[in-house]
């Protein structure tokens, strides 16, 4: 086949093949997305993801959001600025949560036997509409930074507290008041996961009472807007096609 | 075109491999057989345990069993191990085939790490209730902040029965009866799938008109902004529109059905209350120690000074909690794992009682195949090659007293 030969004889062929190319990119673009953007949240949000008593209002709400909004920004980068397409975060966030959901379904329930109400995913879609959206408004991936970027650290805990709140009811035990969700920490043994390296209610927000995790989700929002743009770049460079000088050649 | 969409289908491959791969990445650590490959050193130096009693070796699911007994902080601690500053007393099970009902140290509960001290004695208590069938090695563990965890004996136990009849039920502070086996599930699921399909309604809306060849040749014929029309524009605003009008709502919601909640519980314990053990009235001088390779024996020379005023006669020699008995003088009554339990293990070169007062030299022997089932012979290759462990006396009135030994030990391959 020659270069200059046209692989398709009509209109409507060519609009098929179009067709056909598109569901086979995304389902690329989406298991891609799934084994890349998952092993990066299990390697840097770990723990906080995994067990509902490690979700906290100080470190869950700060960490979580800063470390996945690393993977949208950057394929909003590639989708929007070659595509004109607004659905860079969503489609991260889903692909995210459905590679969660079998993980945590098959591996922590089915072959360890967690019970599946101590070690469910985040919830992460809020945001990413938020982010899509606001991209999609404004054009400006300064202001997607900024606005977006914002949204996503401030939405993250009014986006989960419905599904954490029953865990988060008080127990007396023993003589000790403990969380649903301490308690099921304590119940449910982890032999690799000793207390001591939880890391929750740690740091210096003390003077801020008992209101703290709005003050987290806005440190969150903050250092979010900074990551947004670092990975933003990432995918900038990651999606640019470079054509080699013919002369050279 | 035919080579593109090739390329793509193996790209599309490779990515779902990926996918999968890292859908199976990670499973929580369910094994707890590391007791063995623990370096000898960290077993025989840091935490021993004895005394234990594991109340029975068969249980129906939704029964108890209570793993209680003793263990000494080692006064000895290595170098290289952080100290006990901040302790976990676990369990070691392959992952939640029991339920951990409540651990005690001293009497206090302890569901949170605790400060312990060198040289002091402690008692514990772990209540398990069984969840999972099966034929289950139920170790007491200790988990040492930069020390990791730090095994002790296993003991075989079996639960019969089915998961599926396990109950775990609470009652809240806010008067609610629940099943923490499935608590709040239904909930979960619900706002999972809710914001899930909001996600996927976005995508399909995009999805629905040609995606990226067509819309690429318009970016880059530089028509962009005919890809968005005003209708687009409208539909996002009610997209971002939903979604907060959907979070103030289930907030509110939230609160309103769940007013009363408390932040996770966590912090360090200290003050947990040690035995007082009585002052020992035997002193013991470890002469010279060897370890005989070949033989799988370990001999000490040992002069036992007895200050007591009672006549007194060595019965056990216990270190990694492998028990090396002398038949002669005590026997094991507590069920002890079989594989740990050395019941003529221990051979001495006159073990008749030593008067009160009374000072003598003799050879004790610590023989088992122990040494190299549970690789204690590795010491030799430690960096520090020093043994440690419990000594136990008997009186005429079968009192007992403890004693540590800690001494250097020279291999001998011949
Ligand atoms: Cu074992």
């Amino acid at each position: 086949m020659s270069a200059s030969q046209s692989a398709v004889r009509s209109r409507a062929e060519a609009v098929q093949v179009s067709r056909t190319l598109d569901w086979m990119i995304l389902f690329t673009l989406f298991t891609v997305i799934l084994g890349g953007y998952h092993i990066h949240y299990m390697l840097t949000g770990g723990d906080w993801d995994f067990w509902a008593d490690w979700k906290d209002r100080r470190l869950w709400v700060t960490v979580a959001p800063i470390v996945s909004i690393t993977f949208p920004a950057a394929v909003q980068a590639c989708l929007w600025y070659r595509y004109r397409l607004p659905f860079g975060a969503v489609v991260c966030v889903l692909a995210l949560m459905i590679g969660e959901w079998i993980n945590r379904y098959l591996n922590f329930w089915g072959w360890t036997y967690f019970p599946v109400n101590f070690c469910f995913p985040s919830n992460l879609v809020p945001g990413a509409i938020l982010l899509d959206v606001v991209l999609m408004l404004s054009g400006s991936f300064v202001l997607t930074a900024v606005l977006g970027g914002m949204a996503w650290g401030l939405v993250f805990y009014p986006g989960n507290w419905p599904i954490i709140a029953p865990l988060h009811v008080p127990v007396e035990y023993n003589g000790m008041m403990f969380t649903l969700a301490d308690l099921q920490g304590y119940h449910y043994v982890r032999t690799g996961t000793p207390e001591y390296i939880r890391m929750v209610e740690k740091g210096t927000l003390r003077s801020f009472g008992k209101d703290v995790a709005p003050v987290s989700a806005f440190f969150s929002a903050f250092v979010s807007v900074i990551i947004y743009f670092l990975w933003h770049f990432f995918g900038r460079w990651f999606s640019k096609t470079d054509f080699i000088d013919g002369e050279g050649v | 075109m035919k080579t593109i969409k090739d390329k793509i289908a193996k790209l599309s491959f490779v990515a779902l491999l990926l996918a999968v791969t890292s859908a199976m990445f990670y499973t929580p650590a369910a094994s707890a057989h590391g007791e063995k490959s623990q370096a000898a050193f960290m077993r025989m130096r840091t935490i021993h345990w004895f005394d234990l009693d594991w109340s029975k070796d068969e249980v129906a699911v939704n029964e108890q069993i209570t793993i209680s007994g003793k263990f000494h902080v080692f006064a000895g601690w290595p170098e290289t191990v952080d100290k006990p500053e901040v302790s976990f007393l676990n369990i070691g099970i392959p992952g939640p085939v029991f339920i951990r009902q409540g651990s005690w140290i001293g009497g206090q509960l302890v569901p949170r790490s605790v400060t312990l001290e060198l040289g002091d004695t402690y008692e514990f208590k772990v209540l398990l209730k069984a969840r999972r069938p099966g034929d289950w090695h139920v170790h007491t563990m200790m988990n040492v902040e930069g020390g990791g965890p730090i095994i002790g004996p296993g003991k075989w136990v079996t639960v019969t029965g089915t998961m599926g009849d396990f109950v775990n039920p609470l009652t809240t502070l806010t008067g609610t009866t629940l099943d923490l086996e499935d608590y709040g599930l239904a909930n979960i699921y619900f706002w999972h799938a809710l914001w899930m399909s909001i996600g996927a309604a976005w995508m399909l809306f995009w999805m629905k008109r040609p995606m990226f060849i067509p819309r690429h040749i318009a970016v880059s014929g530089g028509k962009a902004d005919t890809l968005i029309s005003a209708t687009d524009k409208k539909v996002a605003m009610g997209f971002a529109a939903g979604t907060l009008g959907l979070l103030m709502f289930s907030l509110g919601a939230t609160n309103e059905e769940y007013p009363i909640t408390t932040p996770l519980q966590a912090g360090l314990m200290r003050g947990i209350m040690p035995i007082e053990m009585p002052e020992s009235t035997v002193s013991v001088k470890v002469e010279d120690a060897t370890y005989r390779v070949p033989g799988r024996a370990m001999q000490m020379t040992l002069t036992i000074t007895n200050n007591g005023d009672s006549a007194i006669r060595l019965g056990e020699f216990n270190t990694a909690s492998v028990r090396f008995l002398d038949a002669d003088v005590t026997e094991d009554e507590s069920g002890y794992p079989d594989d740990l339990l050395a019941e003529e293990g221990l051979t001495q070169s006159d073990n008749s009682p030593i008067a009160p007062g009374e000072s003598k030299t003799i050879e004790v022997t610590a023989s088992d195949a122990a040494w190299e089932v549970y690789r204690l012979a590795d010491l030799i290759y430690d960096p520090d090659s020093r043994f440690a462990g419990l000594l136990f006396f008997f009186d005429e009135d079968g009192n007992r007293q403890m004693t540590m030994v800690d001494a250097p030990l020279i291999p001998s391959f011949i």
